[in-house]
């Protein structure tokens, strides 16, 4: 914009103010707006936490008791423990899967592009429905199970979705095919941004496809790998529609998430401040993994501006 | 002088003129204006509302009638949006404990006169009328009744257990049960898989078991009845309820079953009256099943009470308070009961209303007779599965448990027992 202007010198220069006017419309009144709106919400959920409300919001202090019944709730356990188990299993899996394409769709194959949409398209797909179309295709009495039956295989069984043990892998299974699209677009830049040279180098120096994989492209690669994974994660974390669609939290309650945990306090139970005590606990969860995810990256930055 | 009259005549005239808009928005004021939010949205509760808007417009009035779809908990979250915006809805669906919860967060309208011009008082169960006089003034009217423990029995599955005596005890359910799979029947019991369907098996155990006992533990959640030999009694008869399900509903309706339960592939379906709503709304005939008052190990029926009823929400429009003069009559009024009751298939909240006449089915009347008799002997109780016996933090505390053992078959009936008593400090 400077250059521009200094170009064309004919042109009256406009006080510098109000050539930065719409930049600070169009910038910082929604940033503005939004983070307000954000922190405030945040805040006032933190303050409903620490009182006794029930039906609506009320003033008073309870102190922490709101935390300790959550925490002590079984259903709050249950979706704790199933929140390890699905995040580090749906970010690992989601990430290897969509690794897996990338590199397969590098190949330069024919057909790139048609594949790529394919791959991508779950993400298109609203949670509700994906969680609707699977919790049909995993019902062993509708779905895959009976499909494998009528084939003529009838000792086959595949009813996860009703077995409380197994019924947290279900959502594994339909929250990887929504997203791992998302982790092979990625990864298929970053493979894509790798430097060509470099691949000829180790070409002319003798390295076979495998080798180069590992020892070239693959550590090329993983500062995707971690935005991949700090992605994944918070929406593992926040995921809410897609188990509701999928199980509800059940066989019973086997398949409880903090978000379905904050939604029923809140809005089926009327425990406004417990609710917005497991709000919080889940705000936490999150900053757990995105404080360390943002004092990485201005490490990163630091490191680049100084070399 | 005619020049003047003239003038005080001019004078008159466009004082009149003036005036004519103000009158007629005082009388327009003064019709009857209802906004209500419900959670009946379609089939036959839907249709039932529906009617009963006509009713509302057939005497002149405007009904505005915005349904919240899905459980009662969607519709209160529309309510206390509403509330804390200072614009509650004029009328609104509300029930059990609830009733009185909520009164304390916005003014609600005093009913008193209105059920007194009505005898209202007199025909109303006492332990239902109780519910909606929270302060001991009238602020709801229960619309219409349902037992949650009513047993739908498949006339096919019947036959196919060559089967044609009504089950009165547990003992004799878990005989016809037996019966019913032996003669091929897939699964004895119909269900579905939602939180009130699991709660509505243990509640009606129990209740069947020993009402006494259900109320001492559920109602008034006494320590020791909770502990007692009864519940676990009730959690060994909901695991035998448990196995004779179709696992494969995972979270599933209980409507999405009915075919399957018409056809005679399921037997039993313990579920309240509103099913025969449903069944007939989905094409089904009478012919077709049974329905009958839920197990009682007494013999005497035992009434798990579910009611459906409106609150009124003070409102300072003079058309808002004369529709919920308008409607606070109509919800009252045995024909308007008859009508509602006989689109859902629920029983008149009002025990003077006779059910023998045309319209009825043998299912609503022998609903209607036990209800009687279990008031008569101390044998009506509320509903926990449905929110009548406790406020809902507390119910959906004890569903946990309930629904959990249903769905986990490795919990021992004694551990649920623990569990339950647990639940019900950790969420007093």
């Amino acid at each position: 914009m400077t250059n521009a202007a200094a170009m064309k010198p004919d042109r009256p220069a406009l006080p510098e103010w109000v050539r930065r006017l719409p930049e600070c419309l169009m910038i910082w009144v929604p940033l503005l707006l939004s983070a307000a709106h954000l922190v405030s919400f945040s805040l006032w959920t933190i303050w409903i936490s620490f009182t006794p409300s029930t039906l609506v919001p009320v003033t008073g202090w309870v102190g922490l008791r709101n935390y300790t019944a959550v925490a002590a709730s079984r259903n709050w356990q249950i979706a704790f423990d199933n929140l390890l188990l699905f995040g580090s299993a749906f970010v690992l899996l989601s990430a290897a899967t969509g690794l897996i394409l990338a590199i397969l769709l590098d190949q330069r194959i024919r057909g790139e592009n048609v594949l790529r949409s394919v791959f991508l398209y779950p993400l298109a797909v609203s949670f509700v429905v994906t969680g609707t179309v699977w919790s049909w295709l995993l019902n062993p009495g509708l779905g895959i199970q009976k499909l494998v039956h009528d084939l003529g295989w009838t000792s086959f069984k595949f009813d996860w979705l009703i077995d409380r043990d197994m019924a947290i892998w279900t959502i594994v299974i339909a929250a990887i095919w929504q997203s791992s699209g998302f982790a092979m677009a990625l990864f298929l830049a970053g493979l894509r941004s790798v430097d060509a040279d470099i691949i000829k180098a180790a070409q002319i120096d003798g390295a076979g496809p495998i080798r180069m994989y590992r020892r070239i492209i693959l550590p090329s690669l993983w500062p995707i790998t971690i935005t991949v994974v700090v992605i994944q994660l918070q929406f593992a974390i926040s995921t809410f529609d897609l188990v509701r669609a999928l199980t509800n939290g059940g066989p019973g309650i086997a398949t409880q998430l903090p978000a379905l945990v904050v939604y029923d306090l809140m809005f089926q139970r009327s425990l406004l401040g417990r609710g917005a005590a497991a709000a919080v606990l889940m705000l936490l969860i999150l900053l757990a993994v995105l404080l360390p995810y943002a004092a990485w990256r201005y490490l990163q930055r630091r490191r680049a501006s100084h070399a | 002088m005619p020049i003047t009259t003239t003038r005080r005549r001019l004078l008159a005239g466009s004082v009149a003129t003036l005036a004519l808009p103000a009158l007629v928005r005082a009388q327009s004021a003064a019709k009857p204006r209802l906004t209500v939010i419900s959670q009946w949205s379609a089939g036959s509760d839907g249709a039932a509302i529906t009617a009963l808007g006509k009713k509302f417009e057939e005497k002149g009035g405007v009904w505005q009638h915005s349904p919240v779809p899905g459980f009662t908990t969607e519709m209160m979250n529309k309510l206390r949006a509403q509330i804390m915006a200072g614009d509650p809805p004029a009328c609104s669906q509300l029930k059990g404990p609830e009733i009185a919860a909520w009164s304390k967060i916005a003014p609600t309208v005093d009913l008193d006169a209105l059920v007194a011009a009505a005898g209202y008082e007199k025909v109303v169960a006492p332990d239902l009328a109780k519910l909606h006089k929270p302060g001991g003034k009238w602020i709801a009217l229960p619309l219409q009744i349902y037992s949650t423990n009513m047993l739908f029995l498949s006339k096919r599955a019947m036959d196919k257990a060559k089967a044609d005596k009504i089950p009165v005890t547990w003992a004799d359910f878990n005989d016809l049960a037996e019966k019913m799979k032996a003669g091929g029947v897939a699964y004895p019991i119909a269900n579905g898989g939602t939180r009130p369907d699991d709660g509505q098996k243990f509640e009606a155990a129990l209740a069947g078991i020993s009402p006494l006992a259900y109320r001492a533990a559920i109602m008034n959640l006494e320590k020791k009845a909770l502990e007692g030999p009864e519940v676990k009694a009730a959690f060994a008869q909901v695991r035998k309820i448990a196995d004779w399900m179709d696992p494969n509903v995972g979270a599933q309706h209980f409507s999405t079953n009915l075919k399957r339960f018409i056809d005679g592939d399921m037997g039993m379906m313990i579920m309240g009256g509103w099913a025969q709503g449903v069944l007939r709304n989905a094409g089904f005939k009478f012919e077709d099943f049974i329905i009958a008052p839920g197990p009682s190990d007494n013999s005497k029926p035992v009434f798990l009470l579910n009611a459906d009823a409106f609150i009124f929400w003070q409102r300072k429009e003079p058309d808002l308070q004369a529709g919920q003069t308008l409607m606070a009559q109509l919800v009252m009024d045995p024909a308007i009961q008859t009508m509602y009751s006989q689109i859902t298939g629920s029983i008149p909240v009002r025990t003077d209303v006779d059910l023998s006449g045309e319209g009825w089915s043998d299912g609503q009347r022998r609903t209607g007779a036990a209800l009687k008799e279990a008031i008569a002997s101390n044998q009506a109780v509320l509903s926990l599965a449905h929110n009548m016996a406790q406020e809902n933090g507390m119910t959906a505390a004890m569903i946990d448990v309930i629904t959990e053992y249903v769905k986990n078959k490795t919990i021992k009936p004694e551990q649920a027992v623990a569990r339950l008593a647990e639940a019900v400090e950790g969420a007093r």
